[in-house]
């Protein structure tokens, strides 16, 4: 729509581009502001004592307080929310860092090699991401208590290691495919055989695609609630996800500030994540869309 | 690029095994579950089987209808509206503003933490008697609404929350209008065409594969709709907001119904491989890709 | 010239003394075929490269001189036939395992790396000692003037550096044999002519076994010791420069080797003798200085004579060809005049003309033809005799 910017014609027509931007700017202002305003309240709110929240639509504090934070803190459990934050990261870190070198191993193998069968292997791969995981979560659930894992982190990431997300496999295949060859030739030409080429060249070419799998996996791990919450059944292994939706079952009414200010404790790392590597997230989902 | 076959596949083995352990075969054994009586509490083998009596049950089950129903509703409601204001934002956007990596975060941020438990608990009391949008209803004049507690109006909480989550959608969008060349509304304009007809006969057109992608990503992802459900409406009241998924859950682990949670979940499937398939299919009378499609390209 | 490597110096001496003062070859290849998907590339090329030797393979697109030299090199596979390298069958070994070194056209550049870690990556896998490597680096970057350059990555670098580099990576190695695969194509035409001038100091320099693909003739002309003419998987022909120039062996060579092309002329044989041939050609008769010339009386034939051997007939000499001007291309140092024969039709004769010669178009002039460097073909394109000017003359070329 670039000739929106171009002074057409005669009269009244001059001003259109004006008018144009004009309602651009303000449809965006006022859905941005809407869109962004839960989460104003969400923090405010963690700021405010447990009456005032309920009682006004604005989002500052009159009387900024940490009591909510301090005492969401403790939680009414006998763990603080450390705990549960340090589980969260003992889910997920293990979940990234499995998800990323076995995407990476199988991507590589699809993009370089001339495996018997590929392009059914490929329809496979594909079909994983569009298969509904409701229909897996059962078997899988007693495959795990038959395997001893039941209130382990194990059934959590333990999948990951095979390249399950079939998203990210393929991510990082397209990425692959659009790297010159002769560079990895080159490496075979001095000397490297696959595994190298891969680690010492290629890894470090595609870096981008490797951080926008694990940024990705990272917030989708973060988030997750119905995994954790059919295979943990010990309050110590809690994640975060599962003290949160605890907090609200067992919490007297009035504690809200405290509920909020945890809410924004949860949200924080991805928050920051966010806003620290944000192309990647935009390139990562672009890159299946568009291209594929 | 490498003539080794053998070294392929060891790399690709670890998907071959993990497909087949972790997707292939419980895939097999969750329509074997659906047709036994299995329950949770106890150890499979004293389950028996009973052919197609959870599949009947469930015909004659009027929870399971009206979840389907509700389910059907969400989903033909959200994902259209969703689709459209993800693509009515990225077009207002497509443009050249300053601030319009400001306006992009703004929008995809929600649907990056939309997914947690933190939100769903925060929209909880955003809906609640006294929570944030009541309040900004009474300082309009219009009065508060029981959002929650009231069959009619607890579905729009979950269903406000998914639209909330456009963002993801709105940057495939516009990353698909970036995608076409300037060129083409150039001539158009020399042609003497509208903006608005630019939009039905140039922009449209050419946006359709992103637009397949987008329906079907969408569509999928609705149908399994779980968090919100779970921890805002917990499926009331009186099952107005009881999603299937949130019905499977239900079935498995509270109500310890293993054969006949897998008859539902598998119905679900169906439904889901249904629709998707009918996209895939319906693909070459409307998405239109500019390049071959045989065009095998690389190596 | 003194080699920059000891291997290299070690090898000859044991060559020497098993074989007595032979020079080995470095490359040898016996009946080499490829064949893609059921189509066959590569259709039994058999030649071999002397030590020392820059050989340039050079051909239209699709001739497979790429896929020669990618076969040399080690990442395609024959379907059969045999390579040897430095008196070694390596027609299955692994690329690295070879003593060859690459030039891709592309330079293949580490982009993630330093120029010192760029060169020295073949070095580290090997497995070579920090001080050895660092030595080795060091030196190949004074060879070729990278040495300010080592701490840059490739992104920061121009393209005749980046060249450089992927040379330095090759030298490094100290191979037996050197692969170029098009290096100068992706540079502009000034960087072209100096690289190519660097190119030629530097195997002088090392003394170097080269493999070098180009399509472009003139870097052809330039750079080699011998060049193999390759066309649709077949070599057409093998020789010095000067031998291809003087001597084509066939109409292909004759009309891809020399810019402009060489004119050529349909013509009928009149009479044959030892030492000349008489042709009917269009517009006249000619005896064309000939030996060896073996061809029966009334074959259809084809004249060709290279646009430096056309000359503008002065007034007091008879023309042997009479034509009128319609293009001119002034060079400055040279020019080109493209002459249209009365009453034919065809292709117009490009002539080579001082640059300062008066001429306009539709003018009309009268041609000479130089007959001592005119060439003859034969109906299925072979070349007939030899002109005598050149037929004692070799240039250690080697006819296929």
């Amino acid at each position: 729509m670039a000739s929106s910017l171009n002074p057409v014609d005669h009269g009244w027509r001059k001003h259109l581009p004006l008018v144009n931007a004009f309602v651009r700017y303000g449809l965006l202002i006022l859905v941005g502001f809407l869109m962004i305003y839960p989460l104003l309240w969400m923090i405010g709110g963690a700021f405010k004592n447990n009456a005032e929240i309920f009682s006004s639509v604005g989002f500052i504090p009159k009387a900024p307080t940490t009591d909510g934070f301090i005492n969401g803190w403790k939680t009414s459990t006998e763990y603080s929310f450390a705990t549960y934050l340090l589980n969260t990261m003992k889910i997920v870190v293990p979940k990234v860092i499995v998800t990323v070198i076995s995407s990476v191993i199988v991507a590589y193998g699809f993009a370089r090699f001339a495996i018997p069968g590929r392009k059914w292997l490929f329809a496979l791969l594909m079909a994983t991401v569009l298969l509904p995981k409701s229909v897996l979560l059962i078997p899988q659930y007693l495959m795990f208590r038959e395997f001893g894992w039941l209130d382990t982190y194990l059934p959590l990431y333990a999948p990951q290691a095979f390249a399950t997300e079939g998203f990210f496999v393929f991510m990082i295949i397209q990425f692959m495919r659009s790297l010159p060859l002769d560079m990895e030739e080159a490496a075979v030409m001095d000397g490297c055989n696959s595994f190298q080429v891969l680690t010492l060249i290629v890894c470090p070419v595609i870096l981008p695609a490797i951080i926008s799998v694990a940024l990705f996996q990272f917030m989708w791990s973060m988030n997750d609630f119905l995994q954790p919450l059919i295979y943990l059944s010990s309050v110590e292994k809690y994640p975060v996800a599962l003290a949160l939706k605890m907090s609200i079952d067992v919490t007297e009414a009035t504690s809200w500030n405290e509920i909020l200010a945890m809410s924004t404790i949860a949200l924080a790392p991805s928050l920051i994540l966010f806003f620290v590597a944000q192309k990647y997230f935009v390139e990562g989902v672009t890159s299946g869309a568009v291209k594929g | 690029m490498y003539s080794n076959k053998w070294i392929g596949s060891l790399y690709v083995t670890p998907f071959v095994i993990g497909f087949l352990l972790f997707t292939a075969f419980p895939f097999v054994a969750s329509f074997l579950l659906s047709l036994t009586d299995a329950r949770l509490q106890d150890q499979l083998g004293a389950a028996n089987f009973v052919g197609l009596s959870n599949y009947s049950e469930m015909a004659a089950d009027s929870t399971f209808r009206q979840s389907l129903g509700v389910t059907f509703a969400y989903v033909f409601i959200t994902v259209p509206l969703k689709l459209a204001f993800a693509l009515f934002i990225a077009v207002v956007l497509n443009f050249k503003l300053k601030g319009i990596g400001l306006f992009r975060t703004a929008f995809y941020l929600p649907s990056i933490l939309g997914g947690s438990v933190a939100i769903a608990v925060v929209w909880r009391f955003v809906f609640a008697g006294d929570g944030l949008l009541n309040q900004a209803l009474s300082g309009i004049g219009i009065g508060s609404v029981n959002w929650l507690g009231e069959p009619t109006t607890a579905m729009f909480s979950i269903v406000l929350l998914r639209l909330w989550q456009f963002g993801s959608a709105m940057v495939v969008f516009l990353a698909g209008l970036k995608a076409i060349p300037e060129d083409l509304y150039e001539a158009a304009d020399l042609d003497g065409a509208s903006r608005l007809k630019q939009f039905f006969l140039i922009t449209l057109p050419l946006l359709t594969p992103v637009l397949f992608f987008n329906f079907i990503m969408q569509i999928v992802q609705a149908f399994q709709e779980f968090n919100g459900p779970y921890i805002i409406t917990a499926g009331g009241p009186l099952k107005s907001s009881y999603l299937l998924p949130l019905m499977i859950y239900e079935e498995a682990f509270k109500y310890f119904n293993l054969g006949y949670s897998s008859a539902l979940s598998w119905v679900l499937f169906i439904i889901i491989a249904l629709f998707t398939a009918v996209a895939f299919w319906s693909q070459k009378h409307w998405v239109f890709y500019a390049q071959d499609r045989d065009d095998k390209g690389g190596h | 010239m003194t080699p920059v490597s000891l291997t290299q110096v070690d090898n000859q001496k044991q060559a020497e003394q098993k074989w007595g003062n032979v020079s080995i070859d470095s490359v040898r290849l016996t009946d080499v075929r490829k064949t893609f998907n059921g189509h066959e590339v590569i259709k039994g090329v058999s030649l071999e490269v002397k030590k020392g030797e820059l050989v340039v393979f050079v051909g239209p697109s699709g001739c497979g001189k790429s896929t020669l030299l990618r076969l040399i090199a080690g990442l395609e596979t024959p379907t059969s036939g045999q390579i040897d390298i430095s008196g070694r069958d390596v027609t299955y070994a692994h690329p690295s395992k070879r003593g060859v070194a690459m030039v891709f056209q592309s330079y293949a550049l580490y982009p993630h790396m330093t120029v010192f870690d760029n060169i020295a990556f073949a070095l580290k896998i090997q497995g070579l000692p920090k001080d050895e490597i660092t030595h080795k680096v060091n030196a190949a970057a004074e060879t070729l003037q990278l040495t300010h350059l080592l701490k840059r990555r490739p992104k920061a670098l121009s393209g005749g550096q980046r060249q450089r580099v992927a040379i330095g990576r090759a030298i490094v190695r100290e191979p037996d044999v050197f692969l170029f695969d098009e290096p100068l194509s992706n540079l502009d035409a000034a960087l072209r002519g100096q690289m190519r001038v660097e190119i030629a100091r530097l195997h002088t320099k090392l003394n170097a076994t080269s493999v070098y693909v180009t399509h472009d003739q003139v870097e052809a002309m330039t750079l080699a010791d011998k060049i193999v003419v390759l066309n649709a998987g077949r070599i057409e022909q093998v020789g010095s420069p000067l031998d291809l120039y003087r001597k084509p062996a066939n109409l292909f060579v004759a009309g891809f080797i020399g810019s402009p092309r060489m004119n050529t002329l349909k013509a009928r044989v009149r009479d044959v003798s030892n030492d000349a041939v008489k042709l009917d050609l269009p517009q006249t008769i000619l005896s064309v200085p000939r030996q060896g010339a073996e061809v029966p009386q009334g074959a259809s034939v084809t004249f060709g004579v290279r646009p430096e051997n056309l000359h503008l007939a002065t007034e007091d000499e008879d023309a042997h060809l009479n034509g009128y001007v319609i293009l001119i291309e002034r060079l400055g140092g040279e020019t080109f005049a493209y002459v249209a024969l009365k009453d034919q039709e065809g292709d117009p004769l490009i002539m080579k003309l001082d640059g300062e010669v008066s001429l306009h178009n539709h003018q009309a002039v009268g041609l000479k033809i130089d007959l001592n460097r005119a060439h003859l073909f034969s109906e299925d394109g072979q070349a007939i005799g030899v002109s005598p000017d050149f037929a004692h003359q070799t240039d250690g070329s080697v006819h296929v």
